[in-house]
């Protein structure tokens, strides 16, 4: 798959949504609608954590349907670390697309806190190498191995459950908790990679991740 | 309850089991074939040696009765050398088994690091000793499980 088509596909998907979205004149319109642009703020707090993995992630969805929300998410992350017996790093970037499903029902439209559940399927494009790999070998003496590389393409689909809350007008700020299953585990078979940009670290099938976010909404009309 | 949770994530790491060398061996089994039936069989009196270039030659077995051996393959070169001795009645007999591979590097987990994995391409050996020979499982990693079995060589 062709991430940057992907992604373009994705943003002529998001300006047809909002084009097509008429405001009705003369209504008493209560509920503002929008694009609304988060940044990951997680991904910082993850760097002080440990310092040899970098991430940034931003995140754009619209409420297409009342509670509807697709979800478009893209993001980079790198790992560099040095074991006793290799370096290893890897780096690329990712893009996620879903929904969540707002699960509040509240009466005031006006309002637009949320507790959401929804899906994404994320692909990652990026590479992983490993440097400066000794085997020990007793018998025939230690065998060095200068460099592996190769390029690689992640799949996966998350379970994500989160919530939303507008502390100001258009500003929100909230957190997502989603549970990951990798599609293509075996995407190589020699070196299972130890960071799948946008899924996880550690070179498991299956992983969790918690996002922490701040939000804005750009009022474009209200209905 | 964010950072109880990002606590929880990093807490969980794998506990690996490393071994101090990671060399990849190829389990050869001993047969016998009357009437085309295989069976397994014990050689006695099995020495055998690894050929290193510039360095020492390996003693791997002294003088033993075995009825399969475990030979470390070279992973410096695309070929491995081993020399048998054989003890019988009359006489001691030698002979050269001369293992041809190809080699690619794998990791075998992130804490113990990486192996070679071996692509067995093919068996030479003087006629005398052994008279045939089949390739089981060509792939021949570090990870040597008690089931394992490579190479049979008939006697």
């Amino acid at each position: 798959m062709n991430i940057s088509g992907s992604i373009f596909k994705a943003g002529l998907l998001l300006l047809f949504m909002m084009a097509m979205w008429q405001p009705v004149a003369g209504q008493d319109t209560l509920r503002t609608y929008g694009p609304r642009f988060g940044i990951d703020l997680a991904r910082f707090v993850f760097i002080l954590a440990d310092p040899s993995e970098m991430g940034a992630e931003a995140s754009v969805d619209f409420e297409i349907y009342r509670n509807l929300y697709p979800v478009f998410e893209i993001g980079y992350n790198s790992i560099s670390e040095s074991e006793e017996l290799f370096n290893y790093s890897a780096s690329g970037i990712y893009a996620r697309a879903g929904f969540d499903y707002n699960l509040l029902s509240g009466k005031d439209r006006s309002q637009h806190h949320s507790f959401t559940a929804g899906a994404r399927y994320g692909v990652s494009v990026f590479s992983h190498s490993a440097e400066d790999i000794l085997i020990l070998n007793g018998y025939w003496g230690d065998f060095e191995y200068d460099s592996y590389e190769k390029e690689l393409k992640g799949h996966w689909v998350e379970l994500v459950a989160g919530v939303k809350a507008e502390l100001m007008p258009n500003f929100f700020i909230g957190w997502s908790l989603r549970y990951k299953i990798l599609l293509n585990p075996d995407m190589d078979p020699l070196v299972k990679p130890q960071l799948v940009p946008g899924f996880g670290t550690g070179g498991k099938d299956s992983s969790f991740g918690i996002t922490y976010s701040v939000f804005y909404k750009i009022p474009l009309f209200k209905r | 309850m964010f950072l109880l949770l990002s606590l929880l994530a990093f807490s969980c790491t794998s506990q690996d089991i490393c071994f101090e060398d990671s060399v990849s061996e190829l389990v050869a089994s001993f047969k016998t074939e009357t009437n085309d039936i295989v069976s397994d069989t014990t050689i006695s009196g099995v020495t055998v040696y690894g050929i290193r270039e510039d360095q020492p030659i390996y003693l791997l077995y002294d003088s033993i009765d075995v009825s399969e051996i475990i030979l470390p393959l070279d992973p410096h070169h695309n070929y491995s050398n081993f020399v048998f001795q054989v003890n019988n009645e009359a006489d001691t007999l030698n002979l050269t088994l001369k293992l041809t591979h190809s080699s690619e590097v794998y990791l075998i987990s992130y804490t113990c690091g990486f192996g070679n994995l071996f692509t067995l391409n093919d068996i030479q050996y003087e006629e005398g000793v052994i008279v045939k020979d089949t390739i089981i499982n060509p792939l021949i990693n570090t990870s040597l499980e008690e089931v394992d079995e490579h190479i049979w060589l008939y006697f």
